[in-house]
């Protein structure tokens, strides 16, 4: 084991941790707001990288197409998300977690077979822009520039985030809306509008991270199951409703698993199980102190 | 309130009684009597319902009556089934020892799991068992050599006289209206009383000197033997198990029969199972998208009937009779 | 939760009288639904198939070419063979559940499907037990015709037995020596890569093992995997995965750079399947075999095959279309050939029964009832500018099945 597959491999394992941080960090809010298990964020995922496939393949696959992807199929995820609160989930906010959570869990069911209906069976694929394809040398490893790419956008999302909560008015409001509903509502802000707008972030951020993995990857049925065990044990580990928890889970998840496949390649499939098993032990409320 | 009022309530509480006690013989009865009355693929589905009701109670012990947000119950029924599976395929042991050691394995797992989970609250707890449970799952997944892997282990052997489809439906009867006497009797126990009384005010409970931790984990335990016990049977009714028994949308299934029977009324799950089970096949024989209908199903169940079909008709039967409770 | 629970014993009483009831009646009224009478002259076969989720594409497809054959029998006069569909929804127990269904309530003749192997297991076992001829066209693993075979099952489908034998064929024709074995954690990717390893010590003894990597299925992110597996520089990488993952993998391997320095083989990579998908990203420098593809072999056969699907279907047929198809066309030819409509003569005359098919001469083995159909190896290139199979051969039946003696022997077991 040389120096050069160590370095190769934890970056990596950060750029995959990055995209763990963006879907993850779009649930964390919604529990720490709304408190909410929106069991449907891995359905927005998956339906964020079947509008980029659609987008990018009506535009021909070329490079357009996939920019265009990216700003888009996050911003019809969040219309969906809209929706689906105003819809839906306002009229349960004064039923119990069980209640909310079992609604979220019928939208997986509906998505699921939405999606099938509308894209069919057959497995999709999306092209990378040719920018960003190929590899780069690093210590002597060759790396996909792809990672690259997101491990530059995993950045730029947490810090949009970190100036969004801690900067702007609206942000301030949706963590004090975190730490105390009773207090905001007094003060005479609408709370259910705050709802309404972290619900439509979160599911931006799962849209986002959907439109980031289509082009890495196979769109197909059943990638919504997967991607929502790994964000549910991130957002446990970080601390339930906090967004930087979540950020060092994540890249904990990322690295960690990297380093796994690396060192016990024949079980790779419980590494994040035994992560979170022992994390979890450890520090039982997650790492960082939860929103509430 | 009138003294002669209240001397009619207590005949119609007789009479009540009465009818009651008549309905229910009745109705086993009719449930002894069935298999001879309809086709065995029937029979099949009525022990398919039996042994499902039998894990959804269970689950309500903990989640109903404990009010605990318990995510991943389907482990314990996994574990269950595999125990006997795994001693029936593997060793020479004889079948009642595997009959038992299932719910007791699957109980160890459930004091195991719990004694981590108990010490949180709320999400935290659902989080952690839904972790947990999903880490048993990849172990299942995962070992081969113990499990055969997602294969599953089929072709289980059992003792003769428990493989024809009525013994089977037999059985498990038996073993549902046994079970559910017991944990009925478990729930109108102190212990039960007190298991309630902590999911009401878990504060207040802890301040009168109840340890409110163990008696979670008790319950915790108790419904994964009972889990445990509806694995066993399981494997009568099929006699092959895979770990998709395990995995976590099993669980989610088996909580949606809760919610729908209602999680406040103790034959609500028992309900809910067989309304689940019998419509899935239903469903299943017009379309493929019977999740799609679940899902809608689910909606519709969370928006408007969120205590359940059995909750929702008891609750309109009792509030018609106000002064009943009242007077008590 | 508001508590209802310190009710009185009458009212508990009230609550499980009415609700056995309720259920009794549920039951009972489902019970008495009319049961459809099957006309006794023709064959109905009960399908049960994965038609939910990541698998539903290869449902889809067997149960088109199974279509495809039935309609052609009954157009040359033979006999007229009914089906009907259930979706077990990968989940084992549902196939079970609703094979039960079909047998018991459909009085379905023949069982078919299913892409979960679990469930197909799980539907021998049953069809064994109550003797219903079941075709297998979906599950590959070796143990439905092998270890766990018996009378009643039937497969149409390569099982990974033969996949990992026509590897083992096509690796030690090859000067690599050290090999890394890698593949999706489930059955499939086990069982191929076992039998690749197994039948490729045999036949080239100084192979050496490097290691083994396992990513779970939906894995969407392979570069720590190859990225750590590159680290050791085997000579080849082997790996035995499929679907959804198999699309990924490739991905990730042009975008690694990997088969730059090191070969891979992977069963059905050069599939219109894993190619359509994956247009120009297609890595090239990997090889592998594949048991059906719609332009080889080049024959009048295919060409037909091919024709008549897209007619029916507008899309060209896949692998599982084949096994679909063979499926129909080995049950359409033991049905006139044992001139009855009785199960246990219909599965003697299918037993080492022979069809024509696209690929040419299909068997039935008598011994193990597995298919032996001929599997052709090769690898991806660019051949003016287009990624494409190149460098095609066949490897004939009797080259990859698995002996009779091992199978026969491991089911004594």
């Amino acid at each position: 084991m040389n120096f050069a597959t160590l370095a190769s491999q934890l970056f990596i394992g950060l750029s995959r941790g990055m995209i763990f941080f963006i879907v993850s960090a779009g649930l964390t809010l919604i529990f720490g707001v709304l408190r909410i298990t929106n069991f449907a964020h891995g359905s927005l995922y998956m339906l964020g990288a079947f509008i980029a496939y659609s987008i990018s393949t009506f535009l021909g696959q070329g490079p357009n197409g996939f920019w265009l992807a990216l700003l888009i199929a996050p911003l019809a995820v969040m219309l969906i998300s809209l929706v689906i609160e105003r819809g839906l989930l306002r009229f349960i906010y004064n039923q119990d977690h069980l209640m909310q959570m079992l609604l979220t869990y019928s939208l997986v069911l509906i998505v699921g077979d939405l999606v099938k209906i509308v894209w069919g069976t057959e497995f999709k694929s999306m092209n990378v822009p040719t920018i960003l394809r190929g590899s780069f040398n690093l210590w002597g490893a060759s790396l996909p520039l792809y990672n690259a790419f997101l491990l530059i956008v995993g950045p730029v999302v947490a810090l949009g985030l970190w100036f969004f909560l801690s900067k702007t008015r609206l942000g301030k409001i949706c963590r004090a809306t975190a730490t105390d509903r009773e207090m905001v509502d007094i003060l005479g802000i609408d709370s259910t509008q705050v709802f309404a707008l972290v619900f439509a972030m979160g599911g931006w951020l799962a849209g986002l991270g959907g439109a980031l993995i289509a082009p890495t990857t196979t769109i197909s049925i059943g990638m919504d199951a997967n991607i929502l065990i790994y964000a549910f044990l991130i957002v446990v580990i970080g601390g339930l409703g906090n967004v930087w928890g979540t950020l060092i889970s994540s890249i904990i998840m990322g690295v960690g698993e990297a380093f796994g496949i690396l060192f016990i390649p024949g079980v790779a499939i419980i590494i994040p199980y035994i992560i979170a098993g022992v994390l979890l032990i450890i520090k039982p409320s997650g790492l960082l102190k939860s929103a509430w | 309130m009138s003294t002669n009022s209240s001397s009619s309530l207590i005949l119609q509480e007789k009479f009540r009684t009465y009818l009651g006690l008549g309905m229910a013989v009745a109705g086993i009865l009719i449930l002894l009597a069935i298999p001879s009355l309809i086709s065995p693929y029937y029979v099949y589905l009525l022990a398919t319902i039996f042994t499902t009701a039998l894990l959804a109670t269970s689950l309500n012990l903990v989640l109903g009556y404990g009010g605990l947000l318990h995510l991943h119950h389907a482990v314990f029924y996994g574990i269950g089934a595999y125990t006997v599976a795994i001693i029936m395929t593997k060793t020479s042991w004889p079948f009642a020892i595997a009959v038992v050691l299932g719910p007791l394995v699957a109980a160890l797992i459930a004091l195991v799991i719990g004694w981590f989970c108990v010490r949180l609250r709320g999400l935290y707890f659902g989080m952690l068992t839904l972790a947990l449970g999903q880490l048993v799952w990849a172990i299942v997944y995962r070992w081969n050599a113990l499990t055969n892997g997602d294969n599953g282990i089929h072709s289980i052997p059992v003792p003769e006289f428990l493989t024809s489809v009525n013994s089977v439906y037999y059985t498990t009867l038996l073993v549902l209206i046994v079970s559910l006497v017991i944990l009925y009797l478990i729930i109108k126990s102190p212990f039960g009383l007190t298991l309630i009384a902590t999911r009401d005010n878990p504060m207040r409970s802890e301040s009168l000197g109840i340890n409110v931790k163990r008696h979670r984990l008790t319950a915790f335990v108790i419904a994964g033997f009972f889990a445990g016990v509806a694995g066993v049977l399981f494997i009568l009714v099929e006699r092959s198990v895979a770990p998709s028994l395990l995995f976590w949308n099993k669980s989610a299934e088996i909580l949606i029969m809760c919610l729908m029977g209602g999680l406040t009324v103790f034959m609500g799950p028992t309900l809910g199972a067989a309304i689940l089970v019998v419509l899935s096949m239903i469903v299943g024989l017009y379309t493929e998208y019977w999740l799609l209908v679940l899902g809608l199903l689910l909606l519709i169940l969370v928006l408007f009937l969120p205590q359940g079909i059995l909750g929702y008709l008891l609750k309109s039967r009792n509030n018609k009779k106000p002064s009943m409770r009242g007077e008590n | 939760m508001a508590s209802m629970v310190g009710n009185k014993k009458s009212h508990y009483l009230f609550r499980i009288g009415s609700m056995l009831l309720i259920t009794v009646l549920l039951v009972s009224g489902c019970g008495s639904s009319p049961n459809a009478t099957t006309d006794k002259k023709n064959v109905k076969v009960g399908i049960v198939d994965t038609y939910t989720g990541g698998a539903a594409i290869y449902a889809q497809d067997s149960l088109d070419g199974f279509k495809l054959a039935i309609k052609e029998i009954a157009a040359k006069g033979g006999p007229t063979i009914e089906f009907v569909t259930r979706d077990d929804e990968f989940k084992p127990d549902k196939s079970t559940s609703w094979a039960k269904e079909l047998v018991m309530n459909e009085k379905v003749d023949f069982l078919a499907g299913t892409t979960n192997s679990a469930g197909s297991l799980a539907v021998s076992q049953f069809a064994k037990e109550n003797k219903v001829p079941f075709i297998d066209w979906g599950g590959m693993s070796d143990k439905i015709t092998g270890a766990a075979g018996n009378r009643y099952v039937f497969s149409t489908i390569p099982n990974t037995a033969i996949i990992g034998k026509a590897g083992a064929v096509q690796l030690s024709k090859l000067p690599y020596k050290k090999i890394w074995l890698a593949g999706s954690d489930y059955e499939y990717g086990h069982s191929v890569i076992t039998n690749l390893w197994s039948n490729l010590t045999t036949l080239k003894p100084d192979v050496e093992k490097m290691g083994e990597t396992w990513w779970s299925v939906g894995e969407t992110d392979f570069t720590p995997y190859i990225n750590a597996i590159r680290s050791a520089k085997p000579d080849v990488l082997v790996v035995g995965t499929g679907g959804a993952d198999m699309v990924a993998f490739m991905k990730a391997l042009k975008a690694t750079g990997l088969t730059q320095e090191i070969p891979v083989w992977a069963h059905t990579c050069y599939d219109p399947a894993t190619l359509r998908p994956l247009g120009d990203q297609a890595p090239v420098n990997v090889m592998g075999t594949n048991p059906y593809l719609s332009n080889y072999p080049d024959t009048a056969e295919n060409k037909a095959f091919v024709a008549a699907f897209k007619k029916e279907y507008n899309r060209e047929p896949a692998a599982f279309a084949l096994y679909g198809y063979m499926g129909g066309e080995f049950l359409g030819q033991a049905i006139e050939k044992a001139g009855s409509t009785d199960k246990e003569k219909i599965i003697d005359a299918m037993e080492g029964s022979t069809i024509d098919t696209p690929v040419g001469k299909a068997t039935l083995r008598k011994e193990d009832h597995q298919v032996a159909i001929p599997m052709s190896y090769g690898v991806i290139a660019k051949v003016n500018g287009k990624i494409t199979a190149t460098d095609l051969h066949t490897l004939s039946p009797d080259e990859i099945m698995p002996s009779v003696d091992a199978i026969l022997k491991s089911r004594s077991q």
